[in-house]
């Protein structure tokens, strides 16, 4: 099998809410702002579903950044954030057991209209695992 | 006689929102729309402002909806001949244009429209920009996706009728006039553009002038011209200019009032031009711009960041050059008000709204004199109520609306219209109250 | 139709690639993705269309279900935000499970934002559909819940939206509480005595709502209340309401003595502190309720209200009360404020000359309707000044935000025929005044084009300041006035112009009331402004994205009573649609327990802020029980179980994590 145009990509797994990073996300889109294309998005009600091992297992597949794409604030659920940011560092205290560099994962918040923000922080993201990715090899 | 709870008029936006709103309600309706497909003037837009999602994307699945709706019925082609009351009921009286194709065998194939060898250009979805044939289906997403006949450029050569895999085309079929029962009747029959082009802006002889609703079609993904090109010789144009108010707040055309969405419209071609071609220069020659709308003003210094180029000042003539190009006469205002003329290769005339249908000798609701809109009797306290107990008025009947406006409108008045078949509302306007109850604290 | 038994067959699924009309197949290859993903030997049919929403794009997914017995279906295509439904009904009719169906986004994330690669946006959508069917593939049939509704309403705000929001609903039979946080109905229209086009008297056409409100059995109305907690979701809501006590409890003589004698005297809010008030108070004459109220933060109890109505009538110590109430659905009427001045913004608060345009409209109507001349602070107005855009259509660098808020970018919308308004009431009255306009665009849209026609033809001297730039107004005492107004204008080609004034008066701009509280009981998205949102602007343009909960009026963007009054009227029909039906399908994606993992530690039961969760005796010992209709579908739990026994129904980590590696490998075209 040949080798695809996203193979060589640093890979980004963007983790967003129905009610703000989804629509925000797709915002960017309406107005067709440009990101780079190895950045794949699930969508779910909460990133505070996961657990640690989750975000473990994402790195062991071979995702080179995860970047959580959360309400913030504003969550709609209550207290979620709070909860999300606890365990969020539970999973950067694991990444360092591992020597996963910690860079390769980063909570923030984006709201509905928050487009440009999330441009932003993909693209961000994006180079630094670039550099990264060209540096280890 | 066939019994509905409601008849609305017009299978628009705000017509299509009333009648899924009565549906979902349990209510029995009957959509009359005189074209041959539902979906009014918002399916033949390109994207909609502000917040840029194609039109067809949410006209669509209303379209969809209102045909699989179990409650509702539609008949296209079809449009009231006559309303009036029937004791607390009405008797509304159906003129139904024939389609000259059996809508139960028509598979929307579009056989017949290859085969006809008639071309038109008509002011239908493609508002004259595209050829079109004597047969066909309407337009890609037409609902319903029926081909129908049109029998004033029809030469009755029966090449369709041979083609037809189905023998679905039947010249045999003729006008009919129906009667049915309504309880309540809503009123969405919608707007024309402003149909004046004034003489100075060319009457409409200059190939590339062209009308705001022309723009939206050759910017749609369904474009007649597969792109941006101007009508006059196919030239990707680079100095577009768009007139505002060349349809409204003038009184020589009939037409003081402000349309209220011709601002926002020509701001939302504007960017949408200035994605499609990043080169070219986009001017905007305005009065005053009345971007007053959720998330309209933000959308207004958008199109400024991107380099849309406002100029305050009336324009007071067009010219025509031999080269197809135009000369744009713009009047700076004030004192010392200079005339500056510009050239450009499209101009866009950001026409206004008007009403698309007149009730006069058909049904007894008051028209405003001033604006010929269907008379709001109470604009403040029910805005949907017209002059006749029982008849509502919904989106652009009533006056100019954006498309957001004229869904809750159509909304507000599906609701009137449930309130008076629950006979509350006829309470109100007939019985007398009750006493007044205490106010818990 | 049946369901089949899906869930016991082998997988066969079908994926329809849209060309959105080209917004998704200018950029992405279609065709080629359609013929990868069909390399999968799970995929039985795979093609690509043009419109797939349309009614033959429909038509075609269900005949290919019916045809090829595919009973996991895919559409690549828009936003799920805008289809995702139209096709789970496409599929439930075909007899498949509903939530047998995924839809990838390949225009918003895709198409729309890699339009230069359009390699990489081919592959991408490739990817992206290959993780959809690992995901599909291990989606269990979900079947949603069904609730019954509580039929009854509640109304929060007691101005013109929810007065008609309450009265709609009653019509259709539905109950209503109608609850108003303040003494008093009715709102800010109360506040405007002259309305365009007839000129009626705002306290009139409220009363007029009123009236039937209040003759209506069906609605309760409660002021004085406010909302204070709530539980509970659509159809069924426990809401907590605080009830402040009136004080005057029964319509005893004296009362009006009362007011008179009550030695507090505090701005009163409904004239925008142009005059002062008691503690004990009635805003106007025909109030309703008409009895007064006493206003707590200001009244010191010392009696003296009480020797004028000889002891009766009036409690200084009343109880504040609590109550519940269930309802079913709840619309958001909470209403507008008018932007208040920062001090210094175009001299306000640094001269009492100048006012804002809701002052300006008080003063008018509490004017000595025989006064020949506008007298104002003992100084007769000669010249006025209007400056539009006050708090509205600020730009950043030029205007200056309140403190901890953001700038006010949105138009008002109402302030610039409510301005010209104004103006040519004060001309027919003072037909010697001269007004000045200095706006940066007249906004009299629709019919109110009429009233700028009028302005026009009263003289009034309109003035185009630019947009980046801000009228400098200073006091200048001189013979000419009292103040002396810079600015540029646009339509004398740039002068610099001097405007004198006696009075300027700020046309200020309209922000939501402040619900920070109700917008965190109910958790209801707001957006630029801190205006509720609606769950999509086209869609769903009255209805919150939280279910149940309904928008009416300002509350959600500046309108005018005309569109305040139709938006209230679409509010509660679509909270009718609701309440008129005995019961309403639940959300399918619930938390669920898996009985035989679970140990009962209770670690979920304290994670769960919804109290969705007890352990109850089962199976031999404590087991985790979820109420489906108060799981919010958070997932909070899943994470803290020690045994991993509860699933997020749809949102299976394993499930996830099938998906997310499928997306990493991909469908590879040889």
């Amino acid at each position: 099998m040949s080798e695809t145009v996203l193979d060589k990509e640093p890979k980004i797994l963007v983790i967003a809410t129905h009610a703000c990073s989804y629509p925000g996300i797709d915002n960017a889109g309406q107005g067709h702002l440009e990101y780079p294309a190895s950045v794949f998005v699930i969508r779910v009600p909460d990133p505070v579903l996961f657990p640690v091992d989750f975000y473990l297992k994402v790195f062991e597949m071979g995702y080179d950044g995860i970047l959580i794409a959360s309400c913030g604030t504003d969550s709609p659920y209550k207290k979620s954030y709070e909860k999300l940011s606890k365990r969020i560092d539970e999973v950067y205290k694991a990444m360092k057991e591992k020597g996963i560099d910690i860079s390769r994962l980063k909570l923030t918040a984006i709201c509905t209209v928050c487009a440009e923000h999330y441009v932003k922080e993909v693209r961000e993201m994006y180079e630094k695992l670039k550099a990264m990715k060209a540096q280890a090899s | 006689m066939e019994k509905f709870d409601a008849v609305i008029v017009g299978g628009g936006i705000a017509g299509m929102q009333a009648a899924l709103d009565l549906g979902d309600q349990g209510y029995k309706v009957l959509l009359l729309e005189k074209q041959a497909s539902i979906g009014g003037t918002m399916i033949q837009l390109s994207k909609v402002f502000p917040t840029l999602d194609c039109a067809s994307c949410i006209t669509t699945p209303k379209m969809s909806a209102v045909s699989s709706h179990e409650n509702i019925t539609l008949w296209t082609l079809a449009e009231p001949k006559k309303i009036e009351p029937n004791g607390d009921r009405f008797k509304v009286t159906v003129f139904q244009k024939a389609r000259y194709v059996n809508e139960k065998d028509c598979t929307g194939c579009g056989e017949c429209e290859q085969a006809c060898p008639v071309i038109i250009y008509d002011d239908g979805y493609d508002e004259s920009l595209g050829p079109t044939k004597a047969v066909g289906v309407p337009f890609a997403t037409a609902m319903p996706q029926k081909a129908v006949l049109h029998d004033d450029y029809c030469i009755f050569c029966g090449k369709c009728a041979r083609a037809c895999p189905t023998d679905a085309i039947d010249f045999t079929q003729r006008d009919k006039e129906i009667e049915v029962d309504a309880g309540t009747v809503i009123l969405a029959t919608g707007f024309l553009q402003t149909p004046t082009i004034k003489e100075e802006y060319g009457g409409g002889r200059f190939k590339n002038v062209i009308t705001g609703k022309q723009m939206d079609r050759i910017l749609a993904p369904t474009s007649p011209f597969g792109g941006v090109y101007r009508p006059g010789d196919g030239k990707i144009p680079d100095s577009i200019a768009f007139v505002q108010c060349a349809g409204s707040r003038d009184k020589s055309i009939g037409v003081p009032y402000c349309s209220a969405v011709c601002c926002m419209y020509a701001i939302k071609q504007a960017t949408l031009l200035s994605a499609a071609l990043p080169l070219a220069d986009i001017t905007i020659y305005y009065m005053d711009i009345r971007t007053f709308g959720k998330g309209h003003e933000e959308f207004y210094e958008q199109a400024k960041a991107m380099g849309v180029n406002f100029v305050r000042g009336k324009v007071a003539k067009i010219k025509e050059k031999e080269d197809g190009n135009l000369i744009v006469r713009v009047e700076t205002f004030g004192e010392d008000g200079r005339i500056e003329e510009f050239e450009h290769d499209l101009v866009v005339l950001s026409l206004g709204l008007v009403p698309q249908w007149y009730p006069k000798g058909i049904v007894n609701v008051d028209i405003d004199e001033t604006t010929k809109f269907i008379k709001l009797i109470k604009p403040m306290t029910d805005p949907t109520l017209t002059s006749m107990p029982g008849i509502f008025v919904a989106g652009t009947a009533g006056g100019p609306k954006d498309i957001v406006e004229s869904i809750i409108s159509g909304s507000a008045a599906a609701m009137k219209a449930a309130e008076w078949l629950n006979g509350k509302l006829r309470d109100a306007f007939f019985a007398k109250e009750l006493d007044v109850k205490q106010v818990t604290n | 139709m049946s369901q089949r038994t899906q869930e016991n067959e082998e997988p066969r699924v079908g994926v329809f690639v849209c060309h959105c009309g080209g917004n998704i197949s200018d950029v992405v290859d279609v065709e080629k993705v359609a013929k990868t993903i069909s390399k999968d030997p799970r995929v039985k049919y795979a093609t690509h269309f043009m419109f797939m929403c349309s009614d033959p794009g429909q038509n075609m997914v269900a005949e290919k279900i019916k045809e090829l017995k595919l009973n996991r279906v895919i559409v690549a295509a828009c936003s799920p935000k805008l289809h995702e439904l139209t096709f789970r009904k496409v599929v439930a009719k075909s007899g498949l499970n509903p939530y047998f169906y995924e839809h990838v986004n390949i225009r918003e994330q895709d198409s729309w934002v890699h339009s230069h690669e359009p390699e990489k946006a081919t592959e991408k959508a490739i990817r992206l559909i290959e993780g959809a069917i690992e995901r599909l593939t291990r989606q269990n049939p979900l079947k949603p819940g069904k609730k019954k509704t509580v039929p009854h309403a509640l109304v929060i705000g007691g101005g013109v939206a929810g007065l008609t929001a309450a009265l709609e609903l009653a019509r259709r039979d539905i109950p209503v509480t109608l609850v108003e946080k303040s003494p008093f109905l009715g709102g800010r229209v109360t506040q405007i005595d002259n309305i365009y086009p007839t000129g009626e008297d705002g306290k009139d056409l409220v009363d007029d709502l009123i009236q039937k409100v209040l003759k209506n059995d069906l609605i309760t109305v409660r002021t004085n209340t406010e909302v204070v907690d709530a539980s509970g979701s659509i159809g069924d809501y426990q809401v907590t309401l605080k009830i402040t006590p009136r004080g005057v409890e029964e319509d005893v003589e004296g009362l009006d003595k009362a007011i008179e004698i009550c030695p507090i005297s505090v701005d009163n809010e409904f004239d925008y502190g142009t005059t002062k008030r008691k503690a004990i108070y009635k805003p106007y004459p025909k109030a309703v309720p008409n009895l007064p109220a006493i206003d707590w933060n200001t009244c010191t109890r010392c009696g003296e209200c009480l020797k004028a109505t000889n002891n009766k009538g009036i409690n200084l110590n009343p109880e504040f009360k609590e109550d519940t109430i269930r309802v079913g659905a709840v619309v958001m009427a909470t209403g507008f404020k008018p932007y208040e001045p920062l001090p210094g913004e175009y001299g306000y608060g640094e001269d009492p000359n100048v006012i804002t345009l809701p002052q300006l409209i008080r003063i008018m109507e509490n004017m000595d309707p025989n006064s020949k001349e506008f007298i104002y602070n003992g100084r007769k107005i000669k010249k006025i000044a209007f400056i539009h855009c006050v708090g509205s259509r600020q730009i950043e660098g030029v205007h200056t935000p309140k403190e901890g808020k953001e700038l006010n970018t949105y138009c008002s919308r109402v302030c610039c025929s409510t301005t010209l308004w104004a103006a040519n009431r004060l001309k027919k009255r003072f037909p010697d005044i001269h007004m000045f306009d200095l706006y940066r665009d007249i906004r009299t849209y629709q019919f109110y084009e009429d009233i700028y026609e009028e302005a026009s033809r009263n003289n009034v001297v309109f003035v185009k300041f630019p947009d980046e730039e801000i009228p400098q107004v200073k006091i200048v005492k001189d013979d000419k006035g009292l103040f002396r107004i810079e600015t540029t204008d646009i339509l004398l080609r740039g002068k610099t112009v001097a405007v004198p004034a006696d009075l300027v008066v700020l046309a200020v701009g309209i922000e939501p009331n402040p619900i920070r509280d109700l917008i965190e009981i109910f958790s209801i998205p707001y957006g630029s402004g801190g205006f509720l949102l609606e769950g999509h602007p086209k869609l769903r343009p009255v209805e919150s994205s939280m279910e149940g909960i309904f928008l009416a009026g300002t509350a959600q963007a500046p309108m005018s009573i005309q569109e305040t009054i139709i938006a209230a009227t679409a509010a509660a029909g679509k909270a009718a649609t609701i309440l008129t039906k005995p019961e309403i399908e639940l959300s399918p994606f619930v938390a669920s327990v898996n009985l035989d993992k679970c140990e009962g530690t209770g670690r979920c039961v304290q994670e769960c802020e919804y109290n969705a969760i007890e352990l109850k005796e089962a199976n031999g010992g404590k087991k985790a029980v979820i109420d489906p209709s108060l799981c919010a579908g958070c997932g909070a739990c899943v994470p803290v179980c020690p045994n991993r026994a509860i699933t997020l129904e749809g949102y299976d980590i394993d499930q996830i994590l099938a998906q997310v590696e499928g997306m990493l490998k991909g469908v590879k075209a040889e």
